[in-house]
């Protein structure tokens, strides 16, 4: 790696003072999984490091009068063992548990693995499809935006040089909201997604029906995005493996992938299609079976 | 330079680096640990799999800055000069590891998931083995020797928990 400088800030407050000394001519340091890899490849060194993997604060799970607050820094492997997320969002727990290897799960952090921006990342699409926000700070104050707005394009977000990424923020509207994540890779282990995709949606019970479906994609278009026509073609529909399947073709059709050394443009359309009609249907059955359990 | 300070196999030591040192290589060329291998440098290989504050860790991914006042355990830091750890036993007796290069890190992997759990099904296993990428085996040999030593790890705490009172244990 090439040279640079190092310090590690005390707390938020330190390091959004810093960040705004430094702006664009620092990198953070969180879980340093993704950073690292980049120094050791990078031609020039950043001029400092500024290492915020002890702030604290930055590392709650959290309910609130808002929802539910996962702190930048909480890892992979914290959101696989979290209770709280196990309960509420337990797709969110299979998606970090897709992330990696454990090693790199007990490193890596869901604020690094945001803003690294890649198409491909495992945290963004359930995030996505349960609204969440994202929290930032900097000299100028707090600020929160939709989760899908942080996402601009490859390797691209919307924070400023000086802004320092908190945290997430599932609202309590969607608490339990059922959720699922589906991922295919060409390994099961330490695997990059093809594809990747997340579905939630409450259930009209009555009428067994979708109400305010949410499909999210990854690795198939610039950023992780949703797929909002297929969303409106679910929106009332009477919840069948039919209908889950068309929703998954017209997914397919909303998803702009690339073809590359790891699969064509066409797989992944087919992938699209399956891995979200696969997230509905496991959704559906986490929802059943938690009714089920609840009767007496 | 930075002045780091961290618990290394129970043992306390300092060094003065360059902010750009990784763990691994404050391990391997400050401290003369040489177990945890450089293979990928990238954090894909789990050779240089170390224990930080009883997690696996790619150690070439941590800055020794990270680790400041931290716990490490390296594999020099599971035998005792006449006996090995019943995780590398396991793996010699059986024949888990071919060319070794992968075993340090195999074997502290294992270390980090028999800590959180005593009797993992070979799903399990396989999990926590999936950043430690062998060459050599095929891996087969590698999950019976970590059902091997977590058999020998249970039947050895059961016996400590009976004999506990009348165990004197080295230092």
């Amino acid at each position: 790696m090439k040279a640079f400088g190092y310090v590690a800030a005390k707390d938020v407050g330190h390091a959004v003072a810093l960040l705004g000394e430094y702006g664009a001519r620092a990198k953070l340091l969180a879980g340093g999984t993704d950073l690292l890899v980049e120094l050791k490849f990078a031609a020039h060194g950043p001029e400092i490091i500024i290492d915020i993997s002890r702030v604290d604060e930055l590392k709650d799970i959290s309910i609130s009068d808002e929802g539910l607050r996962i702190g930048a820094l909480v890892t992979h492997t914290e959101i696989i063992r979290s209770p709280i997320i196990g309960n509420l969002f337990p797709a969110l727990a299979d998606a970090a548990h897709s992330i990696g290897a454990a090693q790199t799960r007990n490193l890596g952090t869901l604020g690094g693995n945001l803003i690294t921006c890649v198409p491909s990342m495992d945290s963004g699409p359930t995030l996505m499809a349960l609204d969440a926000q994202v929290t930032s700070a900097s000299r100028s104050g707090l600020s929160q935006v939709p989760l899908a707005d942080l996402f601009v394009a490859p390797r691209k977000t919307s924070l400023q040089s000086d802004e320092l990424l908190t945290g997430i923020i599932i609202p309590k509207a969607n608490f339990a909201k059922p959720a699922a994540f589906q991922k295919f890779g060409l390994r099961k282990g330490q695997a990059l997604a093809l594809v990747n995709a997340a579905a939630a949606f409450w259930i009209d019970q009555d009428k067994d029906s979708f109400v305010q479906p949410r499909i999210a994609l990854g690795a198939v278009a610039p950023t992780v995005i949703r797929a909002p026509r297929a969303e409106a073609f679910l929106e009332g529909k009477a919840i069948t493996d039919e209908v889950m399947a068309e929703a998954g073709r017209i997914a397919a059709t909303e998803a702009k992938p690339i073809s590359d050394f790891r699969a064509s443009a066409d797989y992944r359309r087919d992938l699209v299609a399956v891995l979200t009609k696969r997230a509905l249907q496991s959704a559906y059955a986490r929802a059943s079976n938690k009714v089920r359990e609840s009767v007496p | 330079m930075i002045d780091v300070t961290i618990v290394v196999n129970g043992e306390t030591r300092r060094a003065s680096v360059p902010p750009e040192t990784t763990l691994l290589k404050l391990l391997r060329e400050n401290f003369a640990l040489t177990g945890a291998k450089l293979g990928c440098d990238v954090g894909d290989c789990g050779a240089c799999t170390v224990i930080v504050d009883g997690m696996a860790v790619n150690s070439c991914l941590m800055l020794a800055g990270q680790v400041n006042g931290r716990n490490v355990t390296t594999i020099e830091g599971l035998a005792t000069r006449d006996r090995l750890h019943p995780i590398q036993k396991a793996f010699e007796d059986t024949g888990a590891l071919q060319c070794g290069f992968c075993g340090p890190g195999a074997i502290m992997a294992t270390k980090a998931l028999f800590d959180e759990n005593s009797d993992p099904n070979v799903k399990d296993i396989r999990d926590a083995l999936s950043g430690s990428l062998c060459r050599c085996t095929g891996y087969t040999k590698m999950i019976e020797a970590v059902q091997e030593a977590a058999r020998v790890l249970r039947s050895e705490s059961r016996n400590s928990s009976h004999t506990r009172e009348l165990k004197v244990t080295a230092p």
